[in-house]
């Protein structure tokens, strides 16, 4: 058992992640993110947090290492970030009155 | 009965009109002509008796009237029915028109769509590519041919976005299904080092069944991503057996039977609408053959 032995059937390189696993790994995302948003924590990746995290959310973050693979942990830390800025830019603009326009629809309807 | 008999007598008295006219005339003519002595006793009682159907106007003019109010009254039925329906058909064949029309102005709209799409000349999305399907066996550009297809790019080591995207794809080729659309889905791996056939062969048998998965060396996937002006990467500096991400566009490509390209659908399609468009996309199709037949014929400039 060194530093780099696999440990997560998640890292498991030679074998892509089921739908059960995957299912697994984001129920044990949301139920981390949650108890990061009783303690107003966004940035999970931002040291000044780590105390905080460590106190009141240390279980969560377990279970979310032990059943997300080690990208995948980096990949939703950061994505929380991302989409709470968005979200709060929403709802900012929101509130100036602002209208989403839905580029989507290149054909002229 | 009685509105016959009274028809009759209307016509009857609108005879006598003429009679009275001309009895008038050689009254006139008498009266002008006061030369004349020899009928000068004669023409006395043509007067008199010429002075009489003035006074009986009036009930001749009631006679006209009666009779045309009568016969007004008779064919304002049939006037009335007559407008009830010619404006129900006006109304429906108003409705199927426009009904049609709108669908046919959409349907040229779309086929200009996917004229824009396919651009000139040289392809803009698509092209030659050589690849191994997840049971080994060779799979190229030729294999597009003859069905619609739907490409995906992914990996399977992928988090979130592409199990939802293929969950979603799922959906489509089902709803599609249903319609009497096949469509031929095409999975094709940006991250061939992880994604050899038996692992994207497990990785696809838990989302639809006619799901193809395709990989290759590393070069030839690359190769096949340039052709759809996919972008992937793969972090730089691995080590064997490191988890990583690989970053790619997420598009779905819709292709038409002659392996060419007809519209990219991004993450704004959800489960119903992407369905929708490619039903719309299908529906459109025109062979190139016949698009170029077109080309010459009078009405082109209805499709340009």
């Amino acid at each position: 058992m060194g530093w780099f032995s696999k440990t997560k059937p998640m890292d498991d390189q030679s074998k892509a992640p089921t739908r059960s696993s995957r299912k697994q790994c984001w129920e044990a995302r949301d139920g981390y993110f949650s108890c990061l948003d009783n303690i107003s924590v966004v940035n999970a990746l931002d040291p000044k947090h780590h105390e905080a995290i460590k106190k009141s959310c240390q279980g969560e973050e377990n279970k979310f290492e032990q059943d997300c693979a080690t990208s995948w942990i980096k990949y939703f830390k950061e994505k929380r970030v991302v989409d709470y800025k968005r979200e709060k830019f929403m709802r900012e603009m929101e509130s100036k009155n602002a209208q989403q326009i839905d580029l989507s629809g290149m054909v002229k309807r | 009965m009685l509105a016959r008999n009274r028809i009759l007598v209307a016509l009857k008295r609108t005879n006598q009109y003429p009679i009275l006219g001309s009895r008038l005339l050689s009254s006139s003519a008498y009266l002008y002509n006061t030369s004349v002595d020899k009928k000068g006793q004669q023409p006395a009682q043509p007067v008199g008796s010429d002075v009489e159907p003035p006074k009986r106007k009036p009930l001749s003019r009631i006679a006209i009237g009666g009779s045309t109010n009568q016969s007004q009254r008779d064919s304002g039925g049939s006037i009335e029915f007559a407008t009830w329906k010619a404006a129900a058909l006006l109304v429906t064949l108003g409705g199927t028109l426009y009904y049609f029309f709108a669908k046919e102005k959409r349907r040229l709209e779309i086929e200009k769509e996917a004229e824009a799409n396919r651009g000139y000349g040289k392809p803009l999305v698509g092209g030659p590519f050589k690849l191994v399907d997840f049971n080994g066996n060779e799979f190229t550009q030729e294999n597009l041919k003859g069905k619609f297809s739907i490409i995906y790019f992914g990996f399977s080591h992928c988090p979130d976005i592409c199990p939802d995207e293929l969950d979603k794809l799922s959906v489509w080729l089902d709803e599609l299904k249903k319609r009497g659309i096949e469509l031929q889905p095409i999975f094709i791996t940006c991250d061939p080092a992880r994604d050899p056939p038996n692992v994207l062969k497990e990785y696809l048998s838990e989302f639809h069944p006619d799901l193809i998965g395709l990989t290759g060396d590393y070069n030839a996937v690359k190769h096949a991503c340039k052709q759809y002006r996919v972008y992937f990467s793969t972090p730089p500096s691995l080590k064997p057996g490191q988890d990583y991400l690989v970053d790619h566009s997420i598009f779905f490509y819709l292709m038409d039977p002659e392996g060419q390209f007809i519209d990219a659908l991004g993450r704004q399609y959800d489960e119903k609408t992407g369905a929708e468009k490619i039903q719309e996309h299908v529906k459109a199709f025109v062979p190139k053959e016949e698009r170029e037949k077109r080309k010459d014929k009078w009405y082109s400039f209805l499709f340009n």
